[in-house]
């Protein structure tokens, strides 16, 4: 239970990585991310750049830093589609947000926590932008959310062998 | 306030964020004229500046991949894969050159069958005991024209027995091992066999010279002898018998030792240079083979019943004459049926028995011949010339006499047997020319009365 509930943000430690290691990621994402769906067709049910934004809001504990990326990326995400941009944007900026403050809050080095928050703010970026889609803009959508809690495993999954490996790029003091 | 700004500050960001980004996608929809909300096609000028940097920071990772894929996939195809073509061009290599040395083999095989049917019906045909026999080995010289067989002396070969092919001689077995024999080649200065030209029948010795071809040796100089001419073994030297095939005649060179001789090159009928499998010749006994015998039992059954035929038609002869004695001549000398006569009436000399000759049937002469009557056209009008003319008669019955029985000039009579041309009949027509007039007649009847008809009366 200590892991889960940290007594003050000092036991916490942040984690910090090379500079382009913040440009370079989200890049790779947003390429397979446009990329793998190519030739997994409807088997690509993964969110690359929201498990990348989850990533470093969660590892960098900073709500600020984690808004950003995830605006940023769910922009650039919107930006490759023919939607109207600033969706996607608006439920990364959200989730990076919330696994900002929850990383600061709990331990985030366990592999289960790990998955389920991956789960559980997959479902939570759905949720958003179905939100956004069906109340802001008043537009419809086809929508199933079997897909999405597929999607919500999927990230999971890739969350639990991303996470390691951008892990090995930390800096160590 | 300071304090506000920074102890909210994470919601504040937060708040603008959204709101920023709801602005946005304000700015991008629009309500529609049945009151419906849906997205601005035409994107402004910042959204298509949003996208294109999305699109400038997403396509040259994805052209890179792309090309980096298509690279790829050219590696894995031209260098990869290339990697099972190489293993499947050496497999193809190997399994080519197994098929050629199969090939190969199989063609060894089926010439080796062939030359083997060959020697088969060769021997077959040949009436000597012959053993089939693989050439092995060589000398490995020139000077040196043997081979070796891989029979030998448990199988039955022996010193200077014949060795031979199908198409002819071959050599003559010089030294016998218990598993192997040397053979001395025709072609060998040192061999030696006696041969003999097939149409000017010229004998002379057949031996190799120091180019390794056939010769014959010790011929005088004769102008008969021409290329192409046969040349067969002449049987004189007991190691090959006589008749088979040598070669033919290459050509003819002078003896450069003595002026009168020549030396006769001949081509070898059997390919000297060439041999796999040859004949031993082990016997000279003659081993006819079922066919022969056949056919030599046919030629016994077929000459006895000839012989007995012939005998059958003597006796039919013989029976002929007892019962027609009419058509006895009774000028002819006495013979076996008739010995009580025992002499020519007209003539009054003895008559000389043959008792092999049986009696033949002859036809009576004329009553009343006249100049037209065969025989008599020589005949004198007058009588005082006419009876020296009657000793021609018993002369011309007696040439069919010594014909030999069973021929058809037993049954023509006199007339046509004088016409027809034997060896006894030469004999007497030589005694006639010696003082008979009895030849001068005998030809002259056939034309007379060709030439006068109408004078007949």
């Amino acid at each position: 239970m200590s892991a889960l509930t940290a007594r003050s943000r000092r036991d916490l430690e942040i984690h910090r990585y090379p500079a382009p290691l913040y440009v370079l990621v989200p890049v790779i994402a947003l390429v397979l991310q446009a990329l793998l769906p190519r030739f997994m067709g409807r088997f690509a049910l993964f969110d690359l750049p929201l498990v990348v934004t989850i990533y470093f809001a969660l590892s960098r504990r900073s709500p600020v830093q984690g808004m950003f990326m995830g605006c940023l990326v769910g922009i650039f995400e919107d930006a490759l589609t023919q939607h109207a941009i600033g969706i996607n944007g608006i439920a990364k900026t959200v989730v990076g947000f919330l696994a900002a403050s929850v990383g600061i809050r709990i331990d985030v080095e366990n592999n289960a926590i790990r998955v389920m928050l991956n789960f559980v703010f997959s479902l939570l970026c759905s949720a958003i932008y179905l939100f956004i889609y069906h109340v802001l803009l008043g537009m419809n959508i086809e929508w199933s959310w079997v897909s999405e809690l597929l999607k919500a495993v999927g990230n999971s999954i890739i969350a639990l062998v991303l996470f390691p490996l951008l892990d090995r790029f930390q800096i160590r003091d | 306030m300071e304090s506000f700004f920074v102890r909210y500050r994470n919601l504040l960001v937060l708040l603008v964020l959204l709101v920023a980004q709801i602005i946005g996608l304000a700015v991008q929809v629009r309500r529609t004229d049945q009151g419906r909300i849906s997205l601005d096609r035409s994107d402004t000028s910042g959204v298509r500046l949003i996208r294109y940097w999305a699109s400038s920071l997403v396509s040259p990772p994805e052209r890179a991949v792309q090309s980096s894929k298509t690279g790829v996939g050219g590696l894995w195809q031209s260098y990869i894969d290339l990697r099972h073509v190489r293993q499947q061009n050496q497999d193809l290599e190997d399994t080519i050159d197994r098929l050629r040395l199969e090939q190969a083999a199989l063609l060894e095989d089926a010439r080796q069958g062939q030359r083997l049917q060959a020697i088969l019906n060769f021997q077959q045909k040949y009436i000597y005991k012959t053993l089939p026999a693989q050439i092995i080995g060589a000398s490995g010289s020139d000077q040196s024209r043997v081979f070796y067989l891989d029979k030998g002396k448990n199988d039955g070969i022996g010193r200077d027995m014949a060795v031979i092919t199908a198409e002819g001689i071959v050599g003559k077995v010089r030294d016998v091992f218990p598993h192997s024999a040397q053979v001395l080649a025709i072609n060998d200065q040192t061999s030696g066999a006696g041969v003999i030209l097939e149409t000017t029948r010229i004998r002379g010795i057949l031996r190799g010279n120091a180019a390794g071809q056939p010769q014959i040796v010790g011929v005088l100089a004769d102008q008969r002898i021409q290329p192409g001419e046969k040349v067969l073994t002449a049987g004189g030297d007991e190691i090959f018998p006589r008749g088979l095939s040598v070669g033919v005649v290459e050509k003819v060179i002078r003896d450069p030792d003595r002026d009168a001789f020549i030396d006769v090159i001949v081509k070898p009928a059997a390919h000297l240079d060439r041999l796999d499998e040859v004949l031993v010749i082990t016997s000279t006994d003659s081993q006819f083979s079922s066919d022969q015998k056949q056919d030599l039992a046919t030629s016994e059954a077929l000459k006895s019943a000839e012989v007995a035929a012939l005998s059958e038609q003597r006796k039919a002869s013989a029976i002929m004459a007892e019962r027609l004695p009419g058509l006895t001549d009774p000028n002819a000398p006495a013979t076996a049926a008739n010995p009580a006569k025992g002499a020519t009436p007209g003539t009054g000399t003895p008559a000389t028995p043959t008792p092999t000759t049986p009696t033949v049937p002859k036809v009576l002469p004329p009553q009343h011949p006249d100049r037209f009557t065969p025989g008599n056209a020589a005949q004198p009008e007058t009588p005082s010339e006419a009876a020296p003319s009657r000793p021609v008669k018993p002369t011309a019955t007696k040439a069919p006499e010594t014909k030999a029985p069973g021929t058809k000039a037993h049954a023509t009579g006199p007339p046509q047997s004088r016409t027809t041309q034997s060896k006894p009949q030469k004999k007497e027509g030589a005694a006639d020319d010696t003082g008979q007039p009895s030849a001068k007649p005998s030809s002259t009847p056939a034309t007379k009365p060709n030439t006068q008809p109408r004078r007949n009366p």
